[in-house]
C-alpha cells in the first residue's frame, strides 16, 4: 500500500460505486506509472517539472466551498491539468466543470498582480501600483489609527469560505475586534439554525441510502454539494424516489420522479400538511417518536388546521397529491427525508420555514439512521486557539448584536452589520478588511453596500481578482490562487461518505507579486505588537492541527486525503440531544423565551404592491453547476459556457407585457434596476422570474462580466430573516419592461 | 475479436454539469468556440406539473464508428480507423485542413482547428491513457455516466456493462447515415433526432475511393507522404470489413 495508486485501486471502497473499474484498461493491467498518481514533495515536484517531466501535486479545489480533492498535473513549471483525486470519497472522485476550469483561474489575465492604492474617487478605477513594503506599512498604520480612534471594534473583518480565512478570524480576535462577518449570513445560517434548534446539531443528509427524498428550496443537480448531488443520482438508479418542489423547472426538476411548481414562499404550508397527514393517519413510529421527540401533542394540535386541502390553496399543489406524497414518504421511513438544503437566505421567515422541514424529518424517525439525517462526526483536527489580549476600551458586543433573537455570534449578520456601519449605531465602525469575499455582488441591495463603503475611512481587500468589492476599496492586495498555496488542514464531512482531512500543497510558486493572506497578516501582526499570535509557519500550524492524529501528515502526503473512520449511524443510541429537553424538539421551548413561535406558524407570502401588480414578479435567484456566484463567472473557460445571465419569464407573462425572447429588458425593484436579456420559457411559473447570480459587475478589472448581465445585488432588497439576520433574497418584487435602445 | 475502444454511457445519470466538456477542453487545449464533446439536451417545451423524468441529458463525442464517413471523406488518408484500438484517428501531418470530413460526420464531432489548420476531434486522450489515466471526460464525470474501455475485452467494465444490458442498448444513428457508431447508451436516451445527414463532397468521395494517387498529385504531397497514405489506406481496407463486435450489443435502436 505504499504506492498511492495501488491504494487507490485496492483500498478505496466507495460503497455501491466502483469508479476505478470504470475502464477496462485498469483491469487489463495497463499499469500506471506510480509517478503519475503520486504527489511529489513540492521541491521534488518543481524540480521534476523544470526538467520537463510531469509531476503531480495534491491539492483541494477552491472553485466553490466543497473542497474536492484534486491532483494538479504540472509540466514545465505550468499546471496543465487538474484531475480528481480518486481517493477523495466526499466528491465521489470527481471534479466538476468549475473544478476543471481552475487552470483558467490560475492563468487568468484579469488576476491582480501587484498591490494597488486607490488614486481617484472610490470606484473610479484609478490605481497606483505600490510596493509590498508600502502596502504593509499603510495597512498597519490604518489598523493602528482606526483602533485608536474608534476602539479595535471599529474594524470589520470579512473573510470568505477559504482555507486561510481562519487566519483572518484569528487576526481579528487578537487585534481585538468582535466584528467579523463571513459569507454564511448571505447563505446558509437560517437552515442551520432551524436544524440546530430541532435536533441540537446541523445534520448531513444520507442521500445515498435514502429511498424517498423531497427536495424543496434546493437544486442539487445544478448547485452541486458533495456527495449529495452524485449520491442522489446513484440512489435514484437504485430505485429511490425524488420529489422536487420548485417554481422553476431546474435540471433537478427535469430528472426528478415528480416536479411540482410550488408557489414561492409556501414550502412551509406543504410541510405542515405533511405533518398533518403523518400524525392524523398515525404513519410515524409511535414508540420512537414518544421516546426521542418533545412536543408531539402540541404539534398535533398545531397542524390540525393545516390540512392538505388547505395547503393546496397556498402551494398550488393538489391536496390529494400532498396526502399521497406524505403517505409515500412515511412508508419509506426511516430511509426517507426532506432534504435540508443549503442556501436558505430566501425569506424573512426562513428559519421557521426550515424548522417545518426539520419537524417532518423528526416525524420520519430518520435521525442517525441509514437514509436519514446523520450526526456530525469528529475527524480530530484540533483548533489552534489564540490567547487574545483584552482591550479595555472595547464595546461589549458586536455592532449587530441584539437586533434579531438568534443570530450566530461567530458569523454575525452582514445585512445588519451594514446598517450599523451606515448609521454609526451603536458605535462607529470605520475600517474594513476583506479577504476573498464579495458582498458588493452577493449581498442584496448594492446601493446600501455602497453607502457602507462610503461610511468607511479605510477599506482593504485581499483577493485574486478585482472583485466589485475590491473595486470600491482603498488598498487592494494580490493573493495567490489555491494552486499556488500551502494551506492549513481542513476537516470535512460528507454524509456517510467520509469524515476526512485535506490540505493544499502549492502546484506552482505564487505568481506575480501575490502573497498569501497568512503572510500579510503575519507581517502586519509583527508591526502591531501582535507577533506572538502569528509565531508559526503553515507547517507548524498544521502540526498543531494534526497533533491528535498519529501519522495523518504522512497519509496526507501520500494520498492527498486522510480518513478517520468512525461510527456513522447510531451515534445517539446512548446519548441525549443537545437541546433543552435533551430530545428532538418538535416544539422548541427556547423559542418562547426568545419571543418566537415554538412551532412554525404559517403566514402567506406577501403580494406585490397594488400599483405594480400587473407587471410585477417575485424574483428568485440561483445558480448552475458552472457558476459559484461572482467568483467564477469571469473565468474564461466557464464564461464560454455561461456568457451572461438572462431573465427567465413565462411565455404567458411575456405575451401579456409584449416582451419577446432575446430582447433586452429593464428589471426594476424599489432599490435599484438593471438590464439583461429576456429568456422566455415555460420552465418557470407565470408569477415568478429568475436570474443567475454573479453577473453585471461594476469592476472593470473583470473584463468578461463588467457591465454584462444583471447584478442580483442591484435589484434585490436588503431584507433579512427575522430569527438569524440571514439575508432574505426571495422577498423582492420586480417590474420588467422593454429596455430603451437596442440590445 | 479486434480491440475496440468505446464508450458506454448511462445518460440517465447525466446531470448536464458539463464537467466532461471543460475537462476535455483543458486536457486537449481545445480552442475557444470549439468543443470535442458535448451534452445534448432533450427539449421540454412545456414541462407538466406532477410528472417525472421529463428531461434527459445525453453526453457524447466522436463515436469512433465502424463505418466512419469521415474516413470516406478524407482525401489524404489523414483520417483513418486504427485497427490497433478501433479508434478513428487524425494524422495531423497528413491533414490538409480541407474540412471535407466535417459535414461527413453526422454527429458534428469534428471542427477545424483555427490555429493548427487541421481537423480535430475526440481521440480518447491517448497521452493520458499512456500514463494509465482515463480519458479526461470519463475521469472527471461526477456521476460516472461515461464508462470507457475495450469492448472486445470481456473483462473491461465497458464490455461488462454492454453484456449486462443486452437487448436494451441504444445507439444514436440516423437511418440514412448509419455509421455503426461505437457509442453505446444504456436503455432509453434522448434526444435521438439530432444527427444530420452525412454530406460527402462527391468528387472527393470518388477521388478517395478510386483515385488515391491522383489526389496526392493534386495536392502535391511529398513522395514519402504519398507512400504512407497509400500504405495506410491499404491497411485499413484490408482490415476493414466486419462491422460488429460479436453478440451482446447488436440490438440497435435507431434514432
Amino acid at each position: 500500500m505504499s504506492d498511492p495508486m495501488n491504494s487507490a485501486r485496492q483500498g478505496f471502497d466507495p460503497g455501491r460505486r466502483n469508479f476505478l473499474k470504470a475502464a477496462g484498461l485498469l483491469g487489463a493491467g495497463a499499469a500506471a506509472s506510480p509517478r503519475v498518481l503520486r504527489a511529489l514533495a513540492p521541491a521534488e515536484a518543481q524540480a521534476a517539472s523544470v526538467r520537463g517531466e510531469e509531476s503531480s501535486v495534491f491539492s483541494a479545489c477552491d472553485m466553490c466551498f466543497n473542497r474536492c480533492g484534486l491532483i494538479a498535473r504540472v509540466r514545465g513549471g505550468r499546471v496543465t491539468k487538474l484531475d480528481p483525486n480518486p481517493l477523495f470519497t466526499k466528491s465521489r472522485g470527481m471534479l466538476c466543470a468549475r473544478g476543471q476550469a481552475g487552470v483558467a483561474q490560475l492563468y487568468d489575465s484579469d488576476r491582480l498582480k501587484t498591490p494597488l492604492l486607490r488614486q481617484g474617487a472610490r470606484g473610479e478605477g484609478k490605481w497606483k501600483r505600490i510596493s509590498w513594503d508600502e502596502a504593509i506599512a499603510l495597512l498597519s498604520a490604518k489598523l493602528e489609527e482606526i483602533g485608536k480612534k474608534y476602539t479595535r471594534c471599529g474594524m470589520l473583518f470579512s473573510a470568505g469560505a477559504d482555507m486561510q480565512s481562519a487566519f483572518v478570524n484569528r487576526f481579528a480576535e487578537v487585534y481585538g475586534s468582535f466584528n467579523v462577518t463571513s459569507h454564511e449570513s448571505l447563505c446558509l445560517i437560517s437552515g442551520n439554525r432551524a436544524f440546530l434548534d430541532t435536533f441540537g446539531e446541523v445534520p448531513f443528509a444520507d442521500v445515498l441510502n435514502s429511498r424517498y427524498v423531497i427536495m424543496a428550496g434546493a437544486n442539487r443537480f445544478e448547485a452541486l454539494v458533495t456527495p449529495d448531488s452524485m449520491d442522489m443520482v446513484e440512489a435514484m438508479k437504485g430505485g429511490a424516489k425524488l420529489v422536487v418542489l420548485d417554481p422553476r423547472f431546474t435540471k433537478t426538476a427535469a430528472m426528478a420522479d415528480e416536479w411540482w411548481p410550488i408557489r414561492p414562499g409556501t414550502d412551509m404550508a406543504f410541510m405542515l400538511a405533511l405533518c398533518n397527514v403523518i400524525i392524523n393517519e398515525k404513519l410515524y413510529d409511535e414508540r420512537w417518536v414518544a421516546e426521542k421527540t418533545f412536543g408531539l401533542p402540541e404539534l398535533h394540535e398545531h397542524v390540525s388546521a393545516y390540512t392538505p386541502e388547505w395547503a393546496a390553496q397556498e402551494t398550488g399543489i393538489p391536496g390529494p397529491e400532498i396526502a399521497r406524497i406524505a403517505r409515500e414518504l412515511a412508508a419509506a421511513a426511516p430511509a426517507s427525508l426532506v432534504y435540508p438544503g443549503r442556501r436558505t437566505s430566501d425569506y424573512e421567515n426562513s428559519t421557521q420555514i426550515r424548522r417545518s422541514f426539520a419537524i417532518v424529518n423528526a416525524l420520519l424517525g430518520n435521525w442517525d439512521k441509514p437514509g436519514g439525517l446523520l450526526a456530525a462526526r469528529q475527524v480530530g483536527v484540533k483548533p489552534v486557539p489564540a490567547d487574545a489580549p483584552w482591550y479595555d476600551d472595547n464595546p461589549e458586543t458586536r455592532v449587530d448584536a441584539h437586533l434579531v433573537p438568534l443570530m450566530f455570534e461567530e458569523e454575525g449578520s452582514f445585512v445588519l452589520t451594514r446598517e450599523a456601519v451606515i448609521t454609526g449605531e451603536p458605535y462607529p465602525v470605520k475600517g474594513w478588511f476583506v479577504y476573498k469575499t464579495n458582498p458588493m455582488q452577493t449581498a442584496p441591495d448594492r446601493t446600501r453596500t455602497l453607502e457602507m463603503v462610503k461610511a468607511m475611512e479605510f477599506v482593504c481587500v485581499v483577493d485574486i481578482q478585482m472583485s466589485d468589492t475590491a473595486w470600491m476599496a482603498d488598498l487592494v492586495l494580490p493573493a495567490p490562487s489555491y494552486l499556488e498555496r500551502k494551506d492549513p488542514c481542513q476537516a470535512l464531512q460528507g454524509s456517510s461518505a467520509c469524515a476526512c482531512v485535506v490540505t493544499r500543497e502549492p502546484a506552482v510558486p505564487a505568481m506575480f507579486e501575490s502573497r498569501p493572506v497568512f503572510d500579510v497578516l503575519k507581517e502586519v501582526a509583527g508591526r502591531l505588537d501582535l507577533a506572538e499570535h502569528f509565531d508559526f509557519t503553515i507547517e507548524e500550524y498544521r502540526a498543531k492541527q494534526l497533533a491528535a492524529l498519529n501519522g495523518a501528515a504522512d497519509v496526507l502526503a501520500r494520498d492527498g486525503v486522510y480518513y478517520n473512520p468512525s461510527k456513522v449511524y447510531g451515534i445517539y443510541d446512548n446519548m441525549g440531544y443537545k437541546t433543552k429537553s435533551a430530545k428532538i424538539e418538535l416544539y422548541n421551548q427556547r423559542y418562547i423565551t426568545a419571543g418566537l413561535d415554538p412551532l412554525p406558524v404559517y403566514a402567506p407570502p406577501k403580494s406585490p404592491p397594488k400599483e405594480i401588480a400587473d407587471s410585477a414578479f417575485r424574483m428568485v435567484v440561483g445558480r448552475s453547476a458552472l457558476v459559484t456566484q461572482s467568483s467564477s463567472t469571469n473565468n474564461a473557460l466557464l464564461h464560454e459556457l455561461v456568457p451572461t445571465n438572462t431573465l427567465w419569464m413565462h411565455p404567458a407573462a411575456a405575451a401579456r407585457l409584449g416582451l419577446k425572447d432575446g430582447e433586452m429588458v429593464r428589471v426594476k425593484s424599489p432599490v435599484g434596476e438593471g438590464t439583461q436579456k429576456l429568456h422566455v420559457t415555460a420552465h418557470i411559473r407565470e408569477d415568478t422570474v429568475y436570474t443567475e447570480t454573479g453577473f453585471g459587475a461594476l469592476s472593470k478589472g473583470l473584463s468578461r462580466i463588467n457591465g454584462n448581465g444583471l447584478c442580483i445585488a442591484a435589484v434585490l432588497e436588503g431584507k433579512y430573516d427575522s430569527v438569524t439576520g440571514n439575508a432574505a433574497m426571495h422577498e423582492t418584487f420586480v417590474s420588467v419592461t422593454k429596455a430603451g435602445g437596442a440590445a | 475479436m479486434k480491440p475496440q475502444l468505446a464508450m458506454v454511457i448511462d445518460s440517465a445519470k447525466c446531470m448536464d454539469c458539463k464537467g466532461c466538456m471543460v475537462a476535455c477542453k483543458v486536457a486537449n487545449e481545445v480552442p475557444g468556440g470549439h468543443f470535442r464533446n458535448w451534452i445534448k439536451v432533450k427539449e421540454v417545451a412545456e414541462p407538466r406539473p406532477g410528472r417525472g423524468r421529463q428531461g434527459h441529458f445525453q453526453p457524447g463525442a466522436c463515436m469512433h464508428c465502424d463505418k466512419p464517413m469521415c474516413v470516406d471523406a478524407c482525401p489524404t488518408g489523414a483520417t483513418f480507423k486504427d485497427p490497433k484500438d478501433g479508434t478513428v484517428k487524425i494524422d495531423r501531418a497528413l491533414c490538409i485542413g480541407c474540412g471535407n470530413c466535417i459535414p461527413a460526420c453526422p454527429y458534428g464531432a469534428r471542427y477545424r482547428h483555427p490555429v493548427l489548420k487541421v481537423a480535430d476531434k475526440c481521440d480518447y486522450c491517448p497521452e493520458r491513457r499512456e500514463r494509465g489515466l482515463l480519458p479526461a471526460c470519463v475521469d472527471t464525470c461526477p456521476t460516472k455516466a461515461r464508462v470507457f474501455g475495450d469492448i472486445a475485452d470481456p473483462d473491461s467494465e465497458a464490455a461488462r456493462l454492454l453484456a449486462a444490458n443486452q437487448g436494451r442498448i441504444a445507439r444514436v444513428v440516423r437511418a440514412d447515415s448509419d455509421t455503426k457508431p461505437n457509442m453505446f447508451y444504456l436503455a432509453d436516451t434522448a434526444p435521438a433526432d439530432w444527427p444530420h445527414k452525412a454530406s460527402i463532397t462527391p468528387p472527393m468521395l470518388a477521388l478517395t475511393k478510386w483515385a488515391l494517387p491522383g489526389v496526392s498529385a493534386l495536392i502535391g504531397l511529398a513522395a514519402a507522404g504519398v507512400a504512407a497514405m497509400a500504405a495506410r489506406r491499404f491497411l485499413i481496407e484490408r482490415d476493414g470489413g466486419g462491422s460488429g463486435h460479436g453478440p451482446g450489443h447488436g440490438t440497435e435502436k435507431e434514432g
